[in-house]
C-alpha cells in the first residue's frame, strides 16, 4: 500500500511539471465571437502608436481585436522563426527584416505570398524588392518604412560658432577644424559596430565610389571591391577620423549617440531612425541635417540621399486567420495606414504618397525621391554570410586601427562578398 | 547556466573537501548488504518510480535537446525546413567554406587564449588570495563575502558595467588614468585589437575569483595542520611547504577548478557579447565560439543556418565533454598517486 502511495505521489508530481507544457494555448479566451489577430514586431517602444493606429482600423473592422506584440530588436531574428513554426499561438502577422534575413523564412514556407492579393500598384520597383524572394520572385510582405541616411548636426553648436551646413567637402574639412579647436568633437559615430562605420562609408563615400552605377556594376559582376573608386571610398572614412572622437574605435554605438545628445559631438552621420530615440533622451536638442559634400574625386559631382526599406509586414503561414490577416495587411498597403504610420511614429512610410509630418523627415524623404540611391551593402549584398555591412565595417575598423591599407580592407571586402555573391544571378 | 552550474558544484564540492582527509572509501553500512541479481524487486521499483520525475525532466531538457541538435547538424535546411539529409556535409562547411572555416579556427584559438589567460589571472589570484585569507584571522568573512559578490551579477551586466568604466569618453578608468597624470595609461580597452581579449580575460576573472578562492579555502581547511608542522619541523622553508606539501594535497580542488573553468570560458557568449557585440569586435579580435555560434545560427541569411550552428553546436559539444572527461581523468589518476 505504501509502494503504491509512493509510485502514485511520483507520478502525480511528474504529471504537475509535465502537462501544463502539453496544455494548448488558448485562442484569447474572452469568450466573445471575435478573431484576435497578433501582430509581431520588433519595435516594442511603438507599442502606443500602434494601439492607436490598430484602434482606427477596429473600428471599420468590428470582427477583429488587434494584439500588438512588441519584442527586443536584438532578440527579434531568434524569436521569430520558433514564432512562425508554432502549430498553435503563434502570430498572424509579422515585421519582417527586410533583404537577405527574410529569405530563410521564405525557403522555409513560413510566409504567403501576396502576389496579386495586395494593392501594391504604382509602388517603385526598390522598395518592394526589400520583400521579394530571392529565388522565387515573389512578394511576401508590404514594406512599411523607409530609412535614409544623412549628415544631423546640432544647429545651436552650429550657430556659437558661426558655421552653416557645408555645401562643399572644403567647407565640412574647415567647419570641422574649427570646432575641433573650440574643442568640440566634430563627428560622434562609434568604431566599435561595424555596422555603424558601413553607414558612415555609405554616407561620405558613395559619391566617391560612384554610388547607383557602382553598385550596378558590382552586381553585375563589372566591378569589383578592389576598384580603385571604391578603395578611395574607403580611405575618405580614414581621413575623417580626425574628427571622430578619439580611440573611436572604442566607442560604441550608445557612446556616439551620447556625445551627439550631450552636446560634446557637433555632427552625427546617421539615419533618420536616430531622430525619435534622440528626441526622446534630449527634448530640447535642436538637430537639423545635410548631405554630405562629395569627397575629391568623386564620381558623382552633387550630394546623394542614401536609403533602404527598413521593413514589411507578412502573414505567417500558420495562422487560422488567414482572411483577416490578408484583410490587415491590405490595409496596410493603404495611404489611410500610411499616413496613420507616419504621424504616429514619427517615421518615413513605405507607402507612396504620404508624407511625414515631421519637418525634418519629410525633408529627407524629399531628398531621397528627388536623388536617392540604394545603400549598396544592404540593398544588394545583404543576401549572405558574411552581409555586406559587416565585412565592409570590420574592414574599415582595421583601417581606423591602422592594420590594414585601402587596398587591404578592399581585398578582404571582396574576398567575403565573393564568398556567396554570383555576379550577375544577383546572388 | 554555466554560472549556475559552477554554484551547484561548488556547493556540492566544498563538503566533499571538507570531510575527505581521513575518511574511509565506500563503506556499505552493517545490517544492509546489498542483494545483487534481484531485479524487478519491490524496492527496485519504488527506486525507479522516485527516480522517474528527474530522469523525465532530465531526458526533455538535456538530452532531447542534444539528440535534436545532433540530428539538425546531420540535415540540409531551407530556412526553418529540413531538406534532404546532408550527412556531414554541414561539418564540411565549417572547415571548408569561407568565413566560417577562418572563423572557427580563429574562434577557437581565442577561446584557448581565454582558458589560459584565465587560468592565469583568475585562478592563480584565487589559490593566492585563499592561501592569504586561510592564514589570516581577522575580516575573512568579510573578503570571502566581498571577493565572492560579483558571482551574484549576471554577465551581461558585469560587460555593460565595465563596458561604461572602460569608455574612452565616459569612462572612469581613463578619467583615473589622466586625473593623476598617466595619461599614456589611458587606452581604448575595448577597441584595441591586441587590448580587447586581455581585456575580457581581466573582466572574466573580476567576476569569478571568488569561485576558486572558495574551492581553495575549502581544501586548504581541509589539509591538516601536522603536515605542515612536519614540514616546519624538517627544516623546509614557507616556499618549500606551499610547494612540497600543500599544493600536492590541493590536486582534487586545482582539478575541479581547471574542469570548471574550461567548461565555463569555451562556453562562454554572454560577457563577450556584452562588452564586444556579436561580431566579437574589434575586427573580431575577440570573437569566441559561443559568439560565432550565435551569429551562425541568428544572424546568418544562409538559408542553412540551422544545419551550420547546430553542426557548430556538436563540434563544441565533443569537444568541451571531451576535454573535461579526459581532464578529469588526468587529474583522479592524479589524486589516486597522493593516496
Amino acid at each position: 500500500m505504501r509502494r503504491r502511495g509512493a509510485l502514485f505521489a511520483a507520478l502525480s508530481v511528474l504529471a504537475a511539471v509535465a502537462l501544463p507544457a502539453c496544455a494548448p494555448s488558448t485562442d484569447g479566451g474572452s469568450g466573445d465571437d471575435k478573431v484576435n489577430l497578433t501582430v509581431l514586431s520588433w519595435r516594442p517602444e511603438d507599442t502606443t502608436g500602434y494601439q492607436k493606429i490598430f484602434a482606427e482600423y477596429q473600428k471599420s473592422h468590428p470582427n477583429v481585436r488587434i494584439d500588438f506584440k512588441g519584442i527586443k530588436a536584438t532578440d527579434y531574428l531568434a524569436v521569430l522563426p520558433n514564432e512562425v513554426k508554432k502549430a498553435q499561438g503563434g502570430p498572424d502577422v509579422v515585421q519582417l527584416k527586410p533583404y537577405g534575413p527574410i529569405q530563410s523564412l521564405i525557403q522555409g514556407g513560413d510566409l504567403v505570398p501576396l502576389d496579386g492579393k495586395v494593392d501594391v500598384s504604382g509602388w517603385p520597383a526598390e522598395t518592394l524588392d526589400a520583400a521579394k524572394g530571392r529565388q522565387d520572385g515573389k512578394l511576401y510582405g508590404v514594406p512599411f518604412a523607409l530609412q535614409t541616411i544623412q549628415v544631423l548636426y546640432n544647429k545651436k553648436i552650429f550657430a556659437d560658432q558661426q558655421i552653416n551646413p557645408p555645401t562643399t567637402w572644403e567647407e565640412l574639412v574647415a567647419a570641422c577644424d574649427k570646432l575641433k579647436k573650440a574643442g568640440i568633437t566634430p563627428m560622434a559615430t562609434s568604431g566599435l559596430q561595424p555596422w555603424v562605420l558601413a553607414i558612415a562609408h555609405q554616407i561620405f563615400g558613395a559619391t566617391r565610389y560612384g554610388a547607383a552605377d557602382f553598385s550596378a556594376a558590382a552586381v553585375s559582376g563589372k566591378k569589383t571591391f578592389t576598384d580603385p573608386d571604391y578603395l578611395a571610398s574607403l580611405e575618405v572614412v580614414k581621413q575623417l577620423q580626425p574628427y571622430f572622437p578619439d580611440d573611436v574605435t572604442a566607442v560604441d554605438y550608445p557612446d556616439a549617440q551620447a556625445l551627439f545628445t550631450s552636446g560634446k559631438a557637433a555632427m552625427y552621420p546617421g539615419g533618420s531612425y536616430e531622430l525619435g530615440p534622440f528626441e526622446k533622451t534630449s527634448p530640447d536638442l535642436d538637430i537639423g541635417f545635410f548631405e554630405a559634400p562629395p569627397a575629391p574625386g568623386s564620381k558623382v559631382d552633387h550630394p546623394v540621399t542614401s536609403g533602404w526599406v527598413d521593413g514589411s509586414y507578412g502573414i505567417s503561414a500558420k495562422s487560422p486567420h488567414q482572411a483577416e490577416a490578408l484583410e490587415l495587411v491590405k490595409w496596410m498597403a493603404t495611404k489611410e495606414f500610411g499616413q496613420q504610420f507616419a504621424d504616429q511614429l514619427r517615421q518615413i512610410s513605405a507607402v507612396p504618397g504620404t508624407t511625414p509630418s515631421d519637418p525634418t523627415l519629410a525633408q529627407m524623404l524629399k531628398n531621397y525621391q528627388d536623388h536617392g540611391v540604394p545603400y549598396m551593402m544592404l540593398v544588394s549584398f545583404g543576401y549572405g554570410n558574411p552581409l555586406g555591412r559587416d565585412v565592409e565595417g570590420t574592414a574599415l575598423q582595421k583601417m581606423l586601427n591602422g592594420d590594414a591599407s585601402a587596398s587591404e580592407a578592399g581585398k578582404e571586402i571582396q574576398k567575403g562578398i565573393r564568398a556567396w555573391f554570383k555576379p550577375g544571378s544577383g546572388g | 547556466m554555466v554560472q549556475a552550474r559552477q554554484r551547484r558544484l561548488t556547493a556540492g564540492s566544498r563538503g566533499a573537501f571538507v570531510g575527505r582527509p581521513g575518511k574511509p572509501g565506500r563503506s556499505r553500512r552493517p545490517g544492509h548488504p546489498a542483494r545483487p541479481g534481484r531485479l524487478g524487486t519491490p524496492r527496485r521499483r519504488l527506486l525507479l518510480a522516485l527516480l522517474l520525475p528527474g530522469l523525465t525532466l532530465y531526458t526533455l531538457f538535456i538530452v532531447y535537446p542534444l539528440v535534436s541538435a545532433l540530428q539538425y547538424s546531420l540535415f540540409r535546411w531551407s530556412g526553418t525546413r529540413q531538406s534532404g539529409f546532408a550527412g556531414l556535409a554541414n561539418f564540411g562547411d565549417l572547415f571548408t567554406r569561407y568565413p566560417l572555416s577562418e572563423q572557427v579556427w580563429r574562434a577557437l584559438e581565442h577561446n584557448v587564449l581565454f582558458f589560459v589567460g584565465t587560468m592565469l589571472v583568475q585562478n592563480t589570484a584565487g589559490l593566492t588570495f585563499a592561501v592569504l585569507l586561510h592564514r589570516s584571522r581577522r575580516g575573512k568573512r568579510f573578503l570571502q563575502t566581498v571577493f565572492t559578490l560579483p558571482h551574484m551579477v549576471s554577465p551581461i551586466v558585469v560587460g555593460y558595467l565595465w563596458s561604461a568604466m572602460l569608455n574612452p569618453q565616459f569612462g572612469v578608468v581613463n578619467a583615473t588614468f589622466r586625473a593623476v597624470g598617466l595619461d599614456a595609461l589611458a587606452q581604448p580597452w575595448r577597441g584595441d585589437p591586441n587590448l580587447a581579449l586581455p581585456v575580457a580575460i581581466c573582466v572574466n576573472a573580476w567576476q569569478w575569483i571568488g569561485f576558486p578562492m572558495l574551492l581553495f579555502g575549502a581544501a586548504l581547511a581541509g589539509i591538516p595542520e601536522e603536515y605542515h608542522e612536519a614540514a616546519r619541523c624538517d627544516g623546509a622553508s614557507a616556499w618549500h611547504t606551499f610547494r612540497r606539501v600543500t599544493l600536492p594535497l590541493l590536486t582534487p580542488a586545482i582539478g575541479i577548478v581547471s574542469v570548471l573553468t574550461f567548461v565555463g570560458n569555451f562556453n562562454v557568449l554572454d560577457l563577450i557579447y556584452s562588452l564586444e557585440g556579436s561580431q566579437g569586435n574589434p575586427a573580431g579580435a575577440t570573437d569566441v565560439l559561443g559568439l560565432l555560434f550565435y551569429r551562425t545560427a541568428y544572424q546568418n541569411p544562409d538559408a542553412n543556418a540551422i544545419g551550420q550552428s547546430s553542426a557548430l553546436a556538436v563540434c563544441m559539444f565533443v569537444l568541451i565533454f571531451g576535454t573535461a572527461l579526459a581532464a578529469s581523468r588526468v587529474f583522479r589518476r592524479m589524486e589516486d598517486r597522493l593516496k
